[in-house]
């Protein structure tokens, strides 16, 4: 039997794609295009997941996970073909325990709806990527995503109690963070795929806040809105959330959702605290006292839930609306100390200047993490070359501001080469250990993560 | 190190040994590096809120260079004074705040390591969000010293709250469930919660057959007053005739209730550790206190309400009785609470007992990524939980 027809012995054929007009979407993710994959399986359960790893095993082949193909640096694509495992069959909240504020959930569940879904006993789950509507609670925990809410509430590992993994054998086993032992749940969460396939989370949920209050503050440019981020920060104020857009962004997501930002702005500064009621006034006061030490040109508090709701789905949609503004755009994933955000900025003001290329701010100011939006057309390759280099440029910048490559997308396929920028080949070796031990022969989603050539040195003879 | 894994000679690792009482015994003889030298503030960008020290550093040490500038690092565990960062994380502590703050694991963005080899391998950054490959930081925390030596770590911190309160009050045993179910439920959750029954000296130097409730709230002057005043509530409708409240020196009442989760009598104690949910506490007590009595020897405890802990001392009336009987309690207790751990203990008798509780599922998984960091098995050999 060839590979196809022992999947579809395996699975059943339902849930196995082998047409090429099938195959061809997965070669892409949000990012990029790779190869299409010699198949796809949509398994429906843990042991389905397995079986399909053992076939794929078996023929040689790679083994790809996919959530919702959402990830920004081509983690999801298959770099050298292989069999694409997709969660869409297995996208439920398996278990809620109101009490114990945890819940299991399969890998293919989408982010939002798992707040929504549990939205009548008051909790809800922290973590919320720009892409929640869409990406999952696997390929969050794949990529260990951020959110505007990782300020206060932290990224998806610190939500994370356990998860279920098949390996790269076909063997299923399970980690939790109460397990006496190494913390293989918080090595699993942000491996990219590259361990384990995950086939079940255990996830911290968190009450809903007794009150939550969302004020705009507006600036001159962004420099003096990521002035007063850094401000409010150093004086030991930690909002749950802190978001700066810039004009080119802001004119872009009034566009496409009239959300109510103002589009005569520099910049503007979104801000969220969640918490008690009795602090809520004390709080308003304080951060609107240093937005107008910094300059701010108006303050507005959100008067109502869908006024709240709006700001936030602009905010959330912006990536999405600058299609509007540009053909294409590369949107980096830097991370700077917040004190040093303001030269961040001014150095992607610079490169995208030199390079002849606009460019877009929206990021989470409060964590320092920058997502320059660098807007092009992708049939001048002109252009392409001056967002690579003016991409480079500012990577090279914000390292040398004491940064780091990626605050939440990942590496994937995309920054692998970029990763030597920041560890040495001892750090990679470190990591190459982990990996000999769950996956010795590299089947589970290669050439991501590490760069060509490195991490493979510590392959064992005979595997 | 270099030299020592040439030689293949066995290394054991020591921050300030608060933990000593952790762990299995020794596999072979070794020799012993002491990180207490390490402890330097490398650096501290109190604006940006991330600092990076010598993981020989005190807890103490490394909390007073912080509260210059009003933040800190939510690491809370026993003798903070002789204490390490390395060694509180290499322990894998857990402590009281985590439900309200995270886990310290939370808190470390990046780490030095010196591996078995003798490689100094780095991990994460100096900022708050990095996904740039393996979160290495988390498998060294807990790894009990078995992957490499920590020697330095980088944490993001957090402002100090404005206003810190301690309630405490001796709980007659009718009210004890109410009370401490009605602190549980408060609308203005605590930064900590604990029922004491026994730990003579423990909250406040005074002895008593009650057992006494600490309630530790930290936040702004009006939250404060809010919670005072529902606390106070709880407690009265319980049937709690008196609370007494402490603000200076609120802190160093949460760090005796520290310190009272390791402190052991003479050679005739154990202390154990029993994580769950607070809704089985009830049900871990009984087990324990039932045990206990099965084996002839005293049971003290130190649950911790908000995130389900149970620690519980054990004793006899000199170390001849103690080591007679422990084992037998060690099997019981494991019987019905199979993960309970030890923490404490000066008695030979500790390394006879099952100190780690039920093995992990992942097991085998764990000894393969042993061996690929330390192949020849010199680092802490024998110390860790399925003799690792």
């Amino acid at each position: 039997m060839n590979m196809h027809e022992r999947l579809i012995e395996a699975l059943g054929a339902d849930a196995v794609k082998t047409e090429p007009e099938d195959l061809a979407v997965y070669a892409f993710d949000a990012y990029s295009q790779a190869l299409p994959p010699s198949a796809v399986v949509l398994p429906a359960s843990t042991q389905q997941i397995a079986a399909a790893v053992k076939v794929a095993s078996d023929c040689g082949e790679p083994i790809v996970p996919r959530g919702a193909g959402t990830g920004l640096c081509g983690g999801a694509v298959p770099a050298k073909g292989g069999v694409v495992i997709s969660f869409a069959r297995m996208n439920r909240l398996l278990h809620l325990d109101v009490k114990n504020k945890r819940a299991r959930v399969q890998p293919g569940l989408v982010n939002l709806e798992l707040s929504q879904q549990i939205r009548s006993t008051d909790l809800f789950y922290a973590p919320d990527p720009s892409s929640q509507k869409v990406s999952t609670i696997g390929g969050n925990c794949a990529t260990n995503a951020g959110g505007p809410h990782c300020l206060s509430y932290g990224t998806t590992v610190n939500h994370v109690l356990g998860l279920e993994i098949v390996d790269a054998r076909g063997e299923v086993f399970t980690t939790s963070i109460d397990d006496a032992g190494y913390d293989l749940t918080g090595v699993l969460v942000g491996s990219e795929g590259t361990l384990g396939i995950i086939s079940a989370i255990d996830v911290r949920l968190m009450h809903l806040p007794e009150a939550v209050r969302v004020w705009l503050a507006a600036f001159g440019d962004v420099e003096a809105a990521s002035e007063t981020v850094s401000a409010i920060i150093g004086a030991g104020i930690i909002p749950t959330a802190l978001e700066i857009m810039d004009d080119v962004i802001v004119a872009a997501v009034e566009a496409a959702y009239g959300a109510g930002y103002p589009t005569d702005a520099g910049a503007v500064l979104l801000i969220e605290h969640a918490g008690f009621a009795d602090d809520m006034d004390e709080r308003e006061y304080a951060i609107r006292q240093i937005a107008q030490d910094h300059g701010a040109l108006s303050w507005r508090a959100a008067q109502t839930q869908a006024e709240c709701d709006a700001l936030w789905a602009g905010r959330k949609g912006a990536a999405g609306a600058t299609g509007r503004i540009a053909p294409n755009y590369y949107i980096q994933d830097v991370c700077v100390p917040r004190s040093k955000l303001p030269t961040a900025l001014h150095s992607v003001t610079q490169s995208a200047r030199q390079h002849g290329i606009r460019v877009g701010n929206v990021f989470h100011a409060g964590d320092g993490n920058l997502h320059p939006l660098l807007m092009y057309d992708k049939r001048d390759r002109r252009q392409v070359a001056a967002v690579i280099g003016a991409g480079n440029e500012i990577l090279q910048s914000c390292i040398e501001l004491g940064g780091t490559i990626s605050g939440e997308h990942g590496i994937g396929f995309e920054k692998r080469d970029n990763l030597l920028l920041v560890f040495s080949t001892d750090d990679l070796a470190a990591m190459g250990k982990v990996r000999d031990v769950f996956d010795p022969r590299r089947v589970l989603n290669p050439e991501k993560i590490f760069p060509a050539g490195v991490g493979c040195t510590e392959v064992k003879g005979g595997e | 190190m270099r030299q020592a894994h040439e030689q293949g000679d066995a290394l054991f690792i020591e921050g300030g040994g608060t933990l000593r009482g952790m762990g299995a015994a020794p596999s072979r003889a070794g020799r012993t590096v002491c990180t207490t030298a390490l402890r330097k503030v490398h650096s501290y960008s109190f604006a940006d809120l991330t600092v990076s020290v010598g993981a020989g550093i005190t807890l103490r040490a490394l909390r007073l260079a912080l509260a210059e500038h009003g933040q800190f690092v939510p690491l809370d565990a026993p003798r903070a004074q002789h204490a390490t960062v390395g060694g509180t994380l290499a322990a894998g502590w857990l402590g009281p705040r985590r439900h309200f703050y995270g886990r310290a694991r939370d808190y470390v963005i990046g780490t030095q390591i010196v591996l078995a080899d003798g490689t100094l391998a780095n991990a994460g950054g100096m900022v708050v969000k990095n996904v740039t490959g393996y979160d290495m930081s988390k498998l060294y925390v807990g790894s009990f010293g078995t992957l490499g030596v920590l020697t330095s770590v980088n944490f993001k911190v957090l402002p100090a709250s404005p206003c810190t309160r301690v309630f405490i009050a001796s709980l007659p045993e009718h009210s004890r469930l109410r009370a401490t179910d009605a602190i549980a439920r408060l609308s203005v959750t605590p930064s900590a919660a604990f029922w004491v029954h026994g730990f003579r000296k423990v909250v406040d130097g005074e002895d008593g057959p009650d057992g006494r409730i600490f309630v530790l709230h930290e936040g702004s002057a009006a939250l404060i007053a809010r919670a005072s005043r529902d606390v106070r509530t709880a407690l009265g409708r319980a049937g709690v005739p008196e609370t007494q409240i402490i603000d200076t020196g609120a802190s160093s009442s949460f760090d005796r209730v520290l310190d009272a989760c390791t402190a052991v009598i003479g050679q005739r104690s154990v202390t154990y550790r029993m994580n769950g949910s607070p809704d089985e506490l009830e049900a871990r007590l009984r087990s324990v206190y039932t045990a206990a009595h099965k084996s002839e020897l005293a049971a003290e405890s130190l649950v911790d309400l908000m995130n389900g802990d149970l620690f519980a001392r054990i004793s006899g009336k000199d170390a001849h009785a103690f080591s007679e009987r422990i084992e037998s309690f060690d099997d019981l207790l494991h019987a019905g609470a199979p993960r309970a751990v030890v923490v404490a203990s000066d008695s030979p008798i500790r390394t006879a007992l099952n100190v780690w509780g039920e093995p992990p599922v992942a097991l085998e998984r764990m000894r393969a990524v042993k061996a690929a960091f330390d192949p020849q098995g010199t680092l802490n050999p024998g110390r860790f939980v399925g003799g690792i």
